[in-house]
């Protein structure tokens, strides 16, 4: 909690990628998060296309410390036949509460139809969606405004606002033209005013305090947020007031 | 105990802050009073700053601009840029005799095809070591094979690796064992725990914080340090006591 508020971190791992020093020690993490006022911190496995397998993994993870950790489900359409069916798994048995895509991992730019079926069922069940979002062509911020008019009752989260400069400005252009269209903070590029920019371009009400924990520890990227030049309503917002609202919890 | 604000309760000198326009990124801050204002904002007392121009064109011309940014407050501390030719090693003789260098920084070469090998640098190491002048290294543009190769034979050089990234993370254990003269620079340096696991390793004597401010915001990493299992002690000696030892020439094998 910081100064009473529920602190929500939408952007999390499970798994490891030790060459980063990337490593899922629930007691490592923990302590960054107590260490800071984090509350909850939402996790997702991304290295595995079946989906299954991932989220399994997740689930276990987060089944150490339920309290403290929340699921989102990961599915990759280069294994399209398994999409649909561990979506449904990952939500209704794991109780996941949302779902993450990573299209660097695809040769598909997330606006092309092999994504559609999980918009679809995002859509259906009213879910949130976090896509990892660069100047890369598979992951243009821009193709926010493609999917998010098609599929009004799901949430489309742009993870890395973008991360660069040109990106971000699609990012907030989709945001400015859709309602559904979100903003998450995390970045190993910590650009001086890009908080401010997120939010006096699309409103504290459409920003997502994101860390990349345990990539990154959570403390610099919550302290991006902490000492960005924004009112303390916006700073609420920012750091739970939305993902709670997004997310349900 | 965390608050929607942030100061710091320890006093600040930042060790990396970037002033000036590069040729290709005009900085937030336009000038000397706006720099010192985000400083204020932050709760930072001192900076050393360079100038950007040094990074992305000459280091001679852009050491000619840090003279405007640097008042008589005592709270900009000036850090020249330095490569081994004739012109940038007389400007920086000529500025060592005025009493003006307590610090310099090492400009990237490798993109003009001169690595950072002994046979290129062993001179200039050779001098900055006699004189007891620290060196700040820049890790975005550094090799792990060339810094092994090439500062070890300058055991008494007092070397400040900057802008340590993730993607550095398996350098930096061998790097900081290997040259005790060394200190890590934190701006970017954000792999869960370290600070504190290598606080733990190697003390907190060998860490200094900076912000790499314009390239990063100013306050995230020192909001960081704040929340770590650092003692006010160890904290005050990141945030400004190391700083202060280093430019004063003092290396950790005197």
């Amino acid at each position: 909690m910081i100064d009473g508020n529920r602190v929500i971190d939408f952007h999390g791992h499970s798994g490891r990628m030790d060459s980063f020093g990337m490593v899922d020690k629930p007691e490592l993490m923990l302590q960054a998060m107590d260490k800071a006022g984090i509350d909850i911190a939402c996790l997702f496995h991304i290295f595995q296309p079946d989906g299954t397998t991932s989220n399994d993994t997740n689930a276990r993870f987060i089944a150490q410390h339920p309290d403290r950790f929340v699921g989102f489900a990961y599915v990759s359409p280069t294994m399209p036949q398994r999409m649909l069916p561990e979506l449904a798994r990952a939500i209704d048995m794991l109780h996941f509460v949302a779902i993450k895509l990573y299209p660097p991992y695809t040769p598909w730019p997330f606006n092309q139809a092999e994504w559609f079926p999980i918009y679809e069922f995002a859509n259906q069940r009213g879910l949130a969606i976090i896509f990892h979002t660069d100047s890369y062509p598979t992951n243009r911020p821009r193709f926010l405004a493609d999917i998010a008019p098609l599929y009004p009752r799901a949430n489309f989260v742009a993870g890395h606002s973008g991360n660069t400069q040109e990106a971000r400005a699609e990012a907030i252009a989709a945001a400015q033209a859709y309602p559904n269209v979100y903003l998450e903070t995390c970045s190993t590029y910590r650009t001086p005013g890009v908080i401010e920019q997120l939010v006096n371009e699309a409103g504290a009400d459409r920003v997502l305090f994101g860390s990349d924990i345990p990539l990154m520890d959570p403390r610099p990227q919550l302290g991006k947020i902490i000492t960005a030049d924004i009112s303390d309503e916006a700073k609420r917002l920012i750091l739970g007031g939305n993902a709670s609202r997004l997310l349900g919890i | 105990m965390t608050s929607l604000h942030f100061s710091p309760r320890v006093p600040v000198f930042d060790a990396n802050v970037r002033v000036g326009d590069r040729r290709d990124e005009p900085s937030p801050c336009r000038n000397r009073e706006q720099l010192l204002a985000e400083m204020d904002r932050h709760g930072v007392a001192r900076a050393l700053i360079y100038h950007a121009q040094t990074e992305s064109v000459s280091p001679v011309e852009g050491n000619g601009y840090l003279a405007e940014w640097l008042g008589e407050d005592g709270r900009l501390y000036p850090q020249y840029s330095i490569m081994p030719t004739p012109d940038s090693m007389t400007q920086i003789e000529g500025l060592q005799a005025q009493g003006r260098v307590q610090s310099l920084r090492l400009y990237d070469t490798s993109p003009a095809g001169l690595p950072f090998r002994p046979w290129a640098f062993d001179e200039l190491l050779g001098w900055l070591s006699q004189a007891r002048i620290p060196l700040w290294i820049s890790l975005p543009e550094a090799t792990l094979a060339e810094l092994m190769e090439t500062l070890p034979g300058h055991p008494h050089l007092v070397t400040v690796l900057v802008g340590a990234h993730y993607s550095h993370f398996l350098w930096t254990r061998p790097l900081l064992r290997a040259l005790p003269n060394t200190y890590l620079e934190l701006s970017r340096y954000e792999p869960i725990g370290e600070v504190e696991a290598l606080r733990d390793e190697f003390g907190a004597e060998r860490l200094l914080y900076g912000s790499w401010f314009s390239r990063y915001a100013m306050g995230p990493m020192l909001f960081y340090l704040h929340h770590t299992s650092l003692t006010d002690h160890e904290l005050a000696l990141v945030c400004a006591g190391n700083l202060d030892r280093i430019m004063q020439g003092e290396g950790r094998l005197d």
